[in-house]
This record gives structure tokens, sequence and C-alpha cells, in this order.
């Protein structure tokens, strides 16, 4: 290397060296910083380069405006002339109903305008199963389902306007119990569909093989409670159509192009009429991945010609937006003398709720990492999903992971207690390794659960931890 | 309605509003001070604390009615762009806050308890802080920055003193 080439590394590197500088002030709070554009090749790097970002202490960007309280949510917007929409709830968890009077809330001064499902052009929509209703029409499938909305001048002549809707409803017997619901003659919610609207069965090896080998059988059965996501924010849209037809819709929605197809759907409005601007989210944890009440104000502002906002109460954010899946897991687990496990047998119910929403991409996950992160050669684990009269369930944060790690670990510390076994030992015994396969036979490369263990182990003092490491 | 007059961040409002407005409404719809937030409108979460003579207080359980004649500061007072109130600069160096719905009314809830209380225990500033709910952080790193707030006006006050 001649002395020309290795001094243009040299002058190479001080200059990258002082990009990654100037990159290092843009990572820190963009809203304050100035506005000073950077080379292209800062901004764009090279293949396989590092970003500068790692092992930087960054500030949030978006930490200045927050905590200015400068930054605008969905709800801290206002257009001229806006209404505001309020929802309906149907309070009763199973019913037909029979009549829906809007007369009386349509006459209260204020109101502008009351829709019900017969103003929905297409009343179904969903990630999946396309079967939850934006109003519900001639059925009722939970508590939180929206029968009617109306938009008035305040929120407060709206919530009014709510009581003045009389709904007759002719109650049918509710399906609460999931284990109930996965039986066949159990009247389907939506039928001729099935309860059962999800189903999916991981094999690897051949675990009768495996019990018939063990030294140990052991069963046991989970549960786990619905949750819901608590956003400090709560949901809420605002939209307004222009004179040419085109609607723009401020969401808190998390996925605006899904959205964006869901609004197609139920408006019937061609995709490129509708705009969707998502902004700041006050918080998501999967909560907000679909529409809710996104077609109720698009339909309210285009009966009164004006811009509509709807934002959830906070009883609304439990009823009426998706929850955690509640999911009865049982396992059957047979093991050698010295805690290996020889086959994993695992059975999922996951309780669906009224809707699909993301109920098929929970099912596959909490199926797929049920056996846990164990080398286990012989596996069979099959998982249902099923409808339920109650608020619907769908993604949130590690779709159905937790719930399953909930029960896995619970069942390994039971087995290490019955066969005597450190239950740190019983776990190191079986944890996946470099090049295990996983539940799905998948050859799984860059493992180190043993060397996370007895890290965590070593760190918060386990017993007997430095002696393994 | 009822007339209403206040000082919101130093300046001397007026409104008119219907007897069941609540402060909060008033600030965000009839002042545009939509730093205050609606979270769950029972005074259970604390995104909409707000200031009122010198007291932490929930203003989606307080009335309009109620603030006349009284002292209200609210987020947007406390500072501006370049100049940051100690909090929020501590604030957004310690990452306190994540999508930031819930700061606002943590950050006027701390500020309230700094005032009265300007070297609090960390246990104070638990017991501070226990009506403001957030869902991303876990606290800890808001705990952290009012600690830090506190122990710099410390170390200027005992800088004062031997000067």
């Amino acid at each position: 290397m001649d002395k020309k080439e290795t001094d243009d590394k040299k002058a190479a590197v001080i200059e990258r060296e002082s990009q990654t500088e100037a990159l290092r002030e843009m990572l820190r709070a963009p809203a304050a910083a100035p506005l000073a554009p950077l080379p292209l090749e800062t901004l764009v790097p090279e293949v396989r380069q590092q970003t500068p970002a790692v092992r930087q202490r960054a500030t949030r960007p978006d930490a200045r405006l927050h905590g200015l309280g400068q930054t605008k949510y969905i709800d801290d917007f206002y257009l001229p002339g806006m209404l505001f929409a309020k929802i309906k709830r149907a309070g009763i968890a199973s019913a037909r109903i029979v009549r829906i009077d809007t007369k009386e809330a349509e006459a209260l001064p204020g109101v502008v305008a009351v829709v019900t499902a017969r103003d929905v052009p297409c009343n179904s929509f969903g990630p999946s199963l396309k079967d939850q209703p934006v109003l519900a029409g001639e059925r009722v499938f939970h508590a939180g389902d929206g029968v009617a909305a109306v938009a008035a001048v305040t929120e407060q002549i709206a919530a009014e306007a709510l009581e003045k809707i009389e709904v007759e409803y002719e109650p049918v017997t509710p399906v609460l119990d999931p284990l109930e619901s996965l039986k066949l003659e159990t009247p389907g919610l939506h039928a001729p569909n099935p309860n059962i609207y999800g189903h999916k069965v991981i094999r690897k090896g051949d675990v009768e093989k495996g019990f018939a080998a063990s030294y140990r059988i052991f069963e046991a059965s989970y549960r786990t409670q619905m949750v819901e996501h608590v956003p400090l924010e709560p949901h809420s849209s605002l939209a307004t159509w222009d004179a040419n037809g085109r609607v723009t819709i401020y969401s808190t929605l998390g996925r605006i192009t899904l959205g964006r197809a869901d609004l197609a759907r139920t408006l019937a409005v061609p995709m490129s009429r509708i705009r969707i601007i998502a902004t700041v989210v006050g918080g998501n944890f999967g909560g907000k991945n679909e529409i809710t009440t996104e077609p109720v104000v698009a339909l309210l502002a285009k009966k009164t010609g004006r811009p509509v906002k709807c934002t959830f109460t906070r009883p609304e954010e439990f009823t009426s937006s998706t929850t955690r899946h509640p999911i009865i897991m049982d396992y059957k687990t047979g093991v050698t003398k010295e805690g290996r496990i020889l086959a994993r047998q695992v059975r999922l119910v996951l309780d669906g709720g009224a809707y699909c929403s993301w109920s098929e991409t929970t099912l596959a996950k909490a199926c797929i990492l049920s056996p846990g992160p164990y080398d286990i050669e012989n596996i069979y684990a099959e998982a249902f999903v099923v409808y339920t009269n109650k608020t619907m369930t769908g993604a949130m944060r590690g779709f159905g992971a937790p719930q399953v790690c909930f029960a896995y670990e619970s069942h390994m510390d039971d087995i290490a207690e019955a066969l005597g076994i450190d239950p740190l030992e019983i776990r190191l015994r079986n944890v996946l390794r470099e090049g295990s396969l996983s539940p799905t036979s998948q050859q799984l490369h860059s493992v180190v659960v043993r060397e996370t263990l007895l890290q965590a182990a070593q760190r918060f003092g386990w017993n007997g931890a430095e002696v393994r490491a | 309605m009822a007339k209403v007059t206040l000082t919101v961040n130093g300046e001397a409002r007026t409104a008119s509003v219907s007897p069941e407005t609540t402060l909060l409404r008033l600030l965000r719809e009839e002042f545009g001070l939509t730093g205050s937030k609606l979270g769950c409108d029972v005074g259970d979460c604390g995104a909409c604390t707000v200031m009122v003579d010198g007291k932490s207080v929930n203003s989606c359980l307080m009335l309009a009615v109620q603030a006349d004649g009284r002292d209200v500061v609210t987020i947007e007072g406390l500072a501006t762009m370049e100049r940051l109130h100690p909090l929020q600069q501590l604030f957004e160096d310690k990452g306190s806050l994540q999508c930031g719905f819930c700061g606002p009314g943590i950050i006027i809830s701390a500020k309230a308890l700094l005032d009265e209380n300007p070297d609090p225990t960390e246990e104070e500033i638990r017991d501070a802080l226990a009506g403001n709910l957030c869902r991303c952080t876990g606290y800890s790193k808001m705990i952290e920055a009012v600690r830090a707030v506190a122990r710099a006006g410390r170390d200027e006050r005992t800088a004062g003193s031997v000067a």
C-alpha cells in the first residue's frame, strides 16, 4: 500500500467520522435540530456498513415536541365546521335486532346526522376473514358492537342523542365458553360457517413413540385471560371529503394500507379516492391494527358534508377494540429420568371473540412457539380458534407468544420439581442449540439460549449459577 | 352559558361555556391548548393534568366554571422550543417518554411536586406521579428524570449558599 493510498484512506475515515458526528447530532431530537441537509452518501449507508446509530445514546427524535405538549395526536385536530360523532353500543352479547328507531335522536337540536347499518355500502371487513360489520345490522355478536352513530355539533349533544336511539333486541343465547364453542353441536355464531374458524397442526417426529420411551409423562392445563392494550390515547379518526369526492381520514390506525383497502370495501369507493393520514400514535401495542371508527366518520362526513371526528371513550377501548386472546393450553410432556424431553403434545384453544380480526396470525404463532425453545424430537401441536360472543380478540404484542410461554415455562417448573432437578438445569438440558431444528423443522442458527440463561442466572444470583458457568 | 375569566399560562382569558364544560374541554376546544390530553375522562389516567393555583388537578374532573378567577398552568405554559423547562430537558435526555401521550400530564405533576418540595425522595416522586398512567415506559426513566432535576436544583442551591 503506497503512501497516497494510506493518506486517502485516512482522509476517508476522517471524512466519515465527521459525517458520523453530524449524523449523531441529527439523531438527537430532529424536531429541535437545525435544518442542515447531510450529503446523500451519509444518509444511505453502504452495504454491510454499520449504522453509526449503534452504541449511541440517542434521544428520541420526537422527544422535544412530546415534552412541550406540541405533538398533535388525532384527537388534537379540529377542522373548521367539524362535527363530533358517537357510536351507540349494543350492550348485549348476543341478539337479533328487531327495530332501531333514530327519529328522536335526529330531532334533537344540534344533531346533524344519524347512520345505521342501512347506510353502510358494504357492511363487512376484516384483516383476513371479512366477518366484522361496521355497524351491526340484523345480529349483535358482542356487547361492544356498534348499532348506530350520531354526528352532532358537540360531543355532549352526540352523547345525549345516543340515549334517544331506541333499539329493540330479541336476545339469542350467547356462547361464552370457548370449549363449548369448540363442540360441533354448538350452533355456529356466524352460521353457516362453523365456530372453529382457524386450525393449525404441527407434527415433528412421532409423539406416541416418544411417550412410549419416556420415564414419566406429565400433563397439565393452563389458561390465560383476556387483556386490553389500554393505549393512553384512545382510538380516534377524523374524516373530511373534498369537493371532488375524495376522502381524507386522519386516524390512529397503525396499518394504513390495510385500512385503505378495508375502507374502499366498506365505503364502496375506489382506493384512489381514499387518503389516510396517520400521525404520531399514542400507544398501539397491536390494538390499532384495523379500522374501527374510520368508516363511520367517513359515512357521517359524507352525509353531512362536514368534517367528522370520533374518539373512543375509555369504556369503548375495552368493549369495542380488539384484545389479547385468552388461550386454554393443554400440555403433555414425556421425559427421561434426567429430565430430557422426548415428546411434547400441545392443544391450544384460542378464544377468538365475536370476529376473526388477527386471529389467524395469533393462532399460527402461538402454535409454532407452543413447544418452547427446547430441542424436542417428537412434537404434536394443534391449535383451534373459535368464535364466542365476547369482545373480539386480535393482535397484541407477541401474537400469542406470551400466552404459550406462560404455559410451557410453568410446565417446565412443574416437571423440574417433580423430578428433583434444578429449574435452570432442566432448561439447560433441553434448550435449542446451534443447528437444532425448530418445531417446524427449520434449522436454527445463532442460537444463544444456553448462554443467555447462564448469564441471566449469574446476574440475578441464581443459586449455583456460578458453578455451572 | 356561563362566562368564565381565568389566567391561563400567565394570560387573562375569557370564554362563554355551557355549564357541563370541563376545564379540559375549555382548554382544548376553546383555547386550542391541546397539550392536555383526554385519556379516560374520569380522573383515572392523569393525561389531562394541569396546575390550578399551583396544585396539580385532573382537568377532566374540574368544571370550567370552577376555574373562574383561578390561575391555570398547562404544559404549553412551561417553555418554548429553545428554552426548555429543566423537567422537559431531562425527560428528553433520559428518554423518559415514548409515545408521549401521558407526557404533558406527568411533567405537570412533577412540576407541581418540585414547586412544593424541591428535594423529594424517590418515594415522594412515585407518590406524586401515582395519578398518572403510562403504558409504554414502565415509569423508571421518568422517576430518574425527576430525580435528576431535583439533584440539579440542589447543586445549584448548594453552590449559591457557598458563594
